[in-house]
This record gives structure tokens, C-alpha cells and sequence, in this order.
């Protein structure tokens, strides 16, 4: 019942019995000592039968050692008083030590908790499945465009599967938590989060280190599993990429003790981010070599401050503010007939809002969550080489402006059921200044609608309709999208904050 | 004015400020009214208490709101359910609120169900059995036995948090079991022609069985999974012959119940959960009052 004693007492038996062995082997010539010998042996056994006793009892003084001591009380008490539940009560559990600190957990404690989210859909546009490349192509969104295979935002007409993610956490000792979170899909294994955070620092402060989702906005820190909608929100998703804003460095926030909940956040980040913080490094290749400059991280900085009131217990408000700066954002617009590499900083900022409604119902009946996100970015950039024909001057400035914005709100119509409507925009200001003049470009925007049945918190079945319309060189292109998703979760997954 | 002084009088701010009795009492952040009551009448001037979940909310589906969080940042002491009734919303609002003293595992996080036995513990862990609990069913609210046992226990553990004022909160739970106690014969009493129980979901089990009434069935097919046609047709059926009243938590919805009721004539009751927000040990044992008068009722 206790593996530590028989542990502990063998090292002092080892040691009486050696003991006793070189005392034998230093009485054996002298045969008229024996009696003597025999008499130490006896002394030495009541020894090490009081130590054996001592630690006994150092052993159930201990508390695991009590838990696991089955005293005639506890068993009186536990098994006539509550099992058959007759009888006069025990009055408060006398007799019983209860000083077990800690929980209950279902999952081994040394073994991570693993958890496992399935991710599919069955999706079909009017646009021959191009809707995510026209997309990614929004007019006022072009960026860092590299002819390396890499596809972005495909959607296949028909079945596809989303990424599936493996999830495993645990408490890494006294001072670390740890998560991974591995994003499988056809084309291989991606590390979508891998991170130590401090469990231990005082005064409200954690430090986040390893590759995570920046905690700017609402939805950019939160796993797809999480969404409200089937598809990242077109402002993040063109302004933050297509897997949003994801890097490895450290994050620092802050819980200040004031009776509103008030969270500051400072990250340090690599600077690894196609959108916002692109990096192609070296350029070896004639005749741009070394036109880059090389910069070690980090090179993109965060800060975010998150404020929730008490609004009693239907309502829970927060709102934040965000910004950013990348000191480095290197673009090589690769067209296939020549190429030009832009370099130079970039910076955004935003804020986020998320009101929730919830009278109480079973399941989620009659709750209204309400969110919205707005988002600005800045991009500065000179042309650093070019390959076009006719050249662009090295040293062309060009200022890019952009933004974005999303409102959404999810109703629980039943008990289990939602119904979402969604309203995205994207380049409302959008502009780009160059020597040559400005160019002022169209917003593309998009509305979205589903209907969700949640049968329990670890699956989920949703249909969802979406209408784009998105800015190109001629004019807005317009196209239905549509989504039949199921997700499932298995495993010990981790609550989900607000 | 000279920093020597202006030091003395920061010192001398910050001294009264921590001195005073506003400051001394342990900040308590009960998970549920029930835990609240406990933690108020074990504590008693010695703690304030806030509670996080309002009483009439299932505290399976709550969700983790900031202004929780900011409660548990200034908690010493966070008095808990446990085996994982809390599990959808409690770690999240642990992990973000960036107080260490109140982790699973310090003396700063107490679960009443880790303290005692628990029915249907070891159940397998399997979710298509519904929501199930492996270390047994934490809706030990409704339990006298157990939630006497919870306020010894809580008194334990606040006097680790305040070793000064551990005579007071060993005689609040003492006075607290004496006045449950007291009152054991009366439920005992009035329960013992009941001829039995169904409920919508098991939170009434320990009740049930405290005050020797068998529980005939349960209007959830399995643990936190909606009521099937075909389930409440077989319950029904199972019924025929027998007698007894249908319970319900108030924030369960009424259509299986009722539709038991109809075709059984039973006679079917909603109830809340949990006791006011603010309730002391009297108004308690009027909560646990009301279970006893309705699972009572002559069918």
C-alpha cells in the first residue's frame, strides 16, 4: 500500500546486516568472544526493529500515508454511514483526516492529456473550387508571392479534411505547464503550438515560451475547433495569413489585482509570418544576391491589453486593444516573368469585442455571443531588387495600407442548436502610395450564415452558407460557398477560455 | 519634504492598509452556492466569500467569464465541487488567472468531493456511456452526510491558510454538523413512506439514498444526454406498478418529465439545485427541506 517503506528501511538493513557481518568476521578468531558477539548481534536486531518502528510511524504521520491507511474509523464511517446511508450520521466525519490537496483528475497525472480534434468538411463554390485562391488574390492584400509549390487556401470541390489536431499538455513539474498541439493533414505534420508556460510567478505574471498563437484580437489565439464559422474571418486571414498570427518567441502577460479583469500581454516573436513579418534571409542567388538584409529574430514585437467587466452573471463583456511592429518584412513578388524583392517594416494595430448573453438555459438555449474584430496593418516597403522588365528602381518607396473588419453573432435557438450570421469586410481603406501615384483599391467582403448541432460539447455537425464578394483587377467577383462540417473531439481536451 | 520622511509615510500607509481586518480575512472564491455556504459558515467573519456560478445555471455548461477570472486572481482560497463537475470552465479560469496559490495541488484549492467516498466512483471512462465522472458523482450538494463531512474537512484546510483562527472554524463546522445533525431524524422521518424517486439527471442520488428511497429510473437515457422517445416509453413501462414522484434541477428542461408524468400520473416537481446565493446553514437545511417535502409527496 505504500511502496516508499519497504524502500526506505532496506539501506538500514543492509547496513546492520554488513555491520554484523564484519563484526562477526572480527570476532571469529577470538571463539571466547562469542557470547560477546551474540549479545551485540541481539542489540542490533532491537535497533533496527526501533528504527523500522520509528519510521513507520514517521510514515503514517505523513498525510499520503494516512489516505492510504485504512483506520477502523474511516472504514466505519465511510462504508455503514454512506454507502448503506442509514444509521445516525457520523457527525462530521470524525476521526477522518482529510488533507488530501489534490483534485480528482481522470487523466493520469504523469501522463500527458492527450486529446485528439477531427476536422472535415464537404464544401462546394460556384467558382470550380477557386474560391480560396480568389481569396487569397483580394485586391490590396498582395504580398509575399513565392512560386514554391506551397498551396494556400485550397478548397477541393467535394470532401476535403481539415487539419487534424493532436493536443497533448501536462504540467511539466512545480514550474512549467507544456502544450503541443501538432496539426496532421494529407501533406504531413505541421507544429501548430509547442509551448512551456510558468505556473509559479507571482503577481499575476505567466511567460509563454516556445511556437504559439499570439494573444492580439479574439479569434487569432483560438484553434479553428474553437470558431464560431467554418473559415478564419477574411481580415485575419488576409492581414495575419491563412494560419493567422503564429511564431515562436516569449509572451509575457500580466494580470494586475484589480476587481476588473484587466490582462496586458508583451511578445517577442521570431518575425516568421508571410503576412506580417516576412523573412527570405539571404539571397545567394545572382544578380540579387545580398540585395536583403540578413536580421536575426526577434524581429516582430506585440503588445495587447484585454479588459472584462463584471456585468453579473448573464452577461460577460471583453473588449481589447492590439498593435504590432515588424522590424523586418521582406517580399519577393515572384510573377514568372521576373521578380521583384521588396524589404522593409511593417505595423498594425486593432481591437476586439465579445459580449455574451447567457440566461441559463439547458445547452446553450438563448445564448447571444456577439464579436467583433477591426484591423488596420501598414506595410513599408522599398524595392530592394528587381528582375522585371522594365526594372523597378532599387529604392522605390511603397506604402501600403490596409484593414479589415468582421462582426459576428451566434444565437442558441435550442437546447444544442446555433445559428450564426457573419459580415466580414476587407480593405476598406485599403491603398498603396507609390512615386507613381496612388492606387485606391475595392473592399471585398463577405456574409456568412450557419446553422450548428452541438449533440454534446465533443462533437458538432454545421452547414453554413457564406456570399463573397471579392475585389480583383475587374471589379468585384461574387460567389456562393458552401460547408457541411462535422468536428470531433476525443480524449482529455482542456476547457476553452472565453 | 525630505525622502526620509516621505518614506516613513508610505511605510506607515501600507502598514494600516495591511493591518486592518479588511485585509486579514481570507478572500474565499466558492465554485457553487453550495460551496459557498460552506466556506461562509466554516469561515464566518474570519473570510468573504464570492461564488462563481449563479444557482439556478447547470455548473457542468458554465463558461469561463473574465470577471471570473479577476475573483480567482485575489482568491486565497478557492472551495470547489471536484471530480470534475467544474472541469468545462474552472481549469481555463485557473490557468488565466495568473494566481499560483490557488492551483489544483495547494493548500490554496480545496474540492469537497476529494475529501470523501463517492457513488459510482470507478465507473469506466467511456464517453459513450454520456457524461460520466470516473471518480464518481460529484452532486454531493444534496447529501447531508457528505457536505458535514465537506465542512470538517474546509475547516482543516482553512486553518493551513489562517492557523490563528483554527478553533473558530473547527467550532463553525462542529456547530454547523450539530445543526444538520439535529435535523437527520425529521428528513429520515418524513422520507420513510416514500415509496420512490425518478430523476431527471442523478444530482439526486446521494439525497435518495441518505434518506433510503430508491431511485426508479432517470428521465436522461445516459448522464447529460438529452431524453429519447424510446427511453421514456421503456421508463414508462419499467414504472407500471410502482409509485413515486419525478424531480427535476430547475434549469433541466420539463418536456421528459412531463411527458412521464402524464403517462404515469406521477406527480412532477422542478427544484432548484442549489441553495440561495447567500445561504447560511438555516437556509440550507430549508433548501434540503424542500428536496425531503417534495421526494415525500404522496404520489
Amino acid at each position: 500500500m505504500n511502496p516508499v517503506r519497504p524502500r526506505a528501511t532496506r539501506p538500514i538493513s543492509v547496513r546492520k546486516a554488513l555491520a554484523a557481518a564484519l563484526l562477526a568476521l572480527t570476532a571469529l578468531p577470538a571463539a571466547a568472544a562469542e557470547a560477546e558477539l551474540l549479545r551485540k548481534l541481539e542489540a542490533l536486531e532491537r535497533e533496527t526493529a526501533e528504527l523500522r518502528r520509528q519510521l513507520e510511524s514517521l510514515h503514517q504521520s505523513e498525510p499520503a500515508a494516512a489516505v492510504a491507511q485504512p483506520s477502523a474509523q474511516r472504514s466505519s464511517h465511510d462504508h455503514d454511514a454512506h454507502a448503506r446511508g442509514d444509521g445516525r450520521p457520523q457527525i462530521a466525519g470524525a476521526g477522518l483526516e482529510p488533507l488530501k490537496l489534490g483534485t480528482l483528475p481522470s487523466a493520469n497525472a504523469f501522463n500527458p492529456a492527450i486529446s485528439v480534434i477531427f476536422d472535415g468538411f464537404w464544401h462546394h463554390d460556384g467558382v470550380k473550387g477557386e474560391s480560396g485562391e480568389i481569396i487569397e488574390e483580394a485586391a490590396g492584400f498582395h504580398g509575399h508571392h513565392d512560386d514554391d509549390g506551397h498551396e494556400h487556401g485550397s478548397l477541393k470541390q467535394g470532401f476535403n479534411l481539415a487539419h487534424t489536431e493532436i493536443v497533448m499538455s501536462a504540467s511539466v513539474d512545480n514550474y512549467f505547464d507544456a502544450l503541443l498541439n501538432l496539426a496532421v493533414d494529407e501533406d504531413g505534420i505541421e507544429v501548430e503550438e509547442a509551448y512551456g508556460v510558468t505556473r509559479n510567478l507571482p503577481a499575476g505574471l505567466q511567460v509563454k515560451f516556445g511556437k504559439f498563437y499570439s494573444g492580439v484580437g479574439y479569434i487569432n489565439a483560438q484553434h479553428p475547433h474553437e470558431w464560431d464559422f467554418v473559415d478564419r474571418p477574411l481580415p485575419h486571414h488576409l492581414m495575419f495569413g491563412d494560419h493567422g498570427l503564429n511564431d515562436s518567441g516569449v509572451q509575457l502577460t500580466w494580470v494586475p489585482p484589480l476587481p476588473t479583469y484587466t490582462l496586458v500581454g508583451l511578445e517577442l516573436l521570431q518575425g516568421d509570418n508571410e503576412a506580417l513579418a516576412n523573412y527570405v534571409g539571404e539571397t545567394d542567388s545572382e544578380p540579387v544576391a545580398g540585395a536583403l538584409r540578413e536580421r536575426s529574430g526577434p524581429r516582430l514585437v506585440t503588445g495587447f491589453i484585454k479588459v472584462g467587466p463584471d456585468l453579473g452573471p448573464d452577461h460577460a463583456l471583453q473588449a481589447g486593444l492590439f498593435g504590432g511592429r515588424a522590424s523586418v518584412h521582406q517580399e519577393l513578388h515572384d510573377h514568372g516573368h521576373g521578380a521583384n524583392y521588396l524589404e522593409g517594416s511593417t505595423w498594425f494595430a486593432g481591437t476586439d469585442w465579445v459580449w455574451q448573453y447567457d440566461r441559463g438555459g439547458a445547452h446553450g438555449h438563448g445564448r447571444l455571443r456577439l464579436q467583433g474584430e477591426y484591423l488596420y496593418r501598414v506595410k513599408d516597403l522599398e524595392t530592394a531588387a528587381s528582375l522585371d522588365e522594365p526594372a523597378f528602381a532599387v529604392g522605390n518607396q511603397r506604402r501600403s495600407t490596409q484593414d479589415g473588419l468582421y462582426v459576428q453573432g451566434v444565437y442558441g435557438i435550442a437546447p444544442r442548436w446555433t445559428t450564426g450570421l457573419r459580415y466580414e469586410a476587407a480593405g476598406l481603406t485599403s491603398r498603396l502610395d507609390r512615386p507613381d501615384g496612388t492606387i485606391d483599391y475595392d473592399d471585398s467582403r463577405r456574409i456568412s450564415a450557419n446553422v450548428a448541432w452541438n449533440p454534446t460539447e465533443f462533437s458538432r455537425l454545421r452547414l453554413q452558407w457564406g456570399r463573397a464578394g471579392i475585389a480583383g483587377d475587374e471589379g468585384r467577383e461574387w460567389f456562393n460557398q458552401f460547408y457541411l462540417q462535422y468536428q470531433l473531439a476525443l480524449g482529455a481536451h482542456g476547457a476553452h477560455k472565453f | 519634504m525630505s525622502s526620509p520622511v516621505l518614506f516613513r509615510i508610505v511605510a506607515a500607509t501600507l502598514l494600516l492598509l495591511f493591518a486592518s481586518p479588511v485585509w486579514a480575512r481570507l478572500d474565499i472564491v466558492a465554485t457553487t452556492s453550495s460551496m459557498g455556504m460552506l466556506a461562509r459558515v466554516v469561515g464566518g467573519e474570519a473570510v468573504r466569500v464570492s461564488v462563481l456560478a449563479p444557482r439556478d445555471r447547470d455548473a457542468h455548461h458554465l463558461q469561463a467569464r473574465p470577471s471570473m477570472l479577476a475573483a480567482l486572481r485575489r482568491a486565497d482560497l478557492v472551495v470547489a465541487v471536484g471530480a470534475e463537475l467544474e472541469v468545462g470552465w474552472l481549469p481555463a479560469a485557473l490557468q488565466g488567472a495568473g494566481n499560483p496559490r490557488v492551483n489544483p495541488g495547494r493548500p490554496g484549492y480545496f474540492e469537497a468531493a476529494a475529501q470523501m467516498p463517492l457513488l459510482g466512483a470507478g465507473a469506466a471512462a467511456d464517453r459513450s456511456q454520456g457524461d460520466v465522472h470516473p471518480h464518481g458523482n460529484p452532486h454531493i450538494q444534496l447529501d447531508p452526510e457528505r457536505m458535514m463531512t465537506a465542512a470538517v474537512a474546509l475547516a482543516k484546510r482553512m486553518a493551513m491558510l489562517a492557523p490563528h483562527d483554527a478553533p473558530r472554524f473547527a467550532a463553525n463546522a462542529e456547530r454547523f454538523a450539530q445543526a444538520v445533525g439535529a435535523r437527520v431524524p425529521a428528513w429520515r422521518a418524513a422520507a420513510k413512506p416514500a415509496p420512490g424517486v425518478v430523476f431527471h439527471h442523478q444530482d439526486g442520488d446521494y439525497l435518495a439514498a441518505f434518506l433510503g428511497v430508491p431511485v426508479l429510473g432517470y428521465i436522461e437515457p445516459l448522464p447529460g444526454i438529452p431524453p429519447t422517445a424510446r427511453h421514456l416509453q421503456a421508463l414508462v413501462q419499467s414504472l407500471a406498478g410502482h409509485k413515486g414522484v419525478i424531480l427535476r434541477a430547475d434549469f433541466a428542461p420539463p418536456q421528459g418529465a412531463d411527458l412521464v408524468a402524464r403517462a404515469t400520473g406521477w406527480p412532477s416537481r422542478a427544484l432548484p439545485l442549489e441553495p440561495p446565493l447567500d445561504a447560511d446553514t438555516d437556509r440550507w437545511i430549508a433548501f434540503i427541506d424542500r428536496w425531503v417535502q417534495a421526494i415525500a409527496t404522496d404520489p
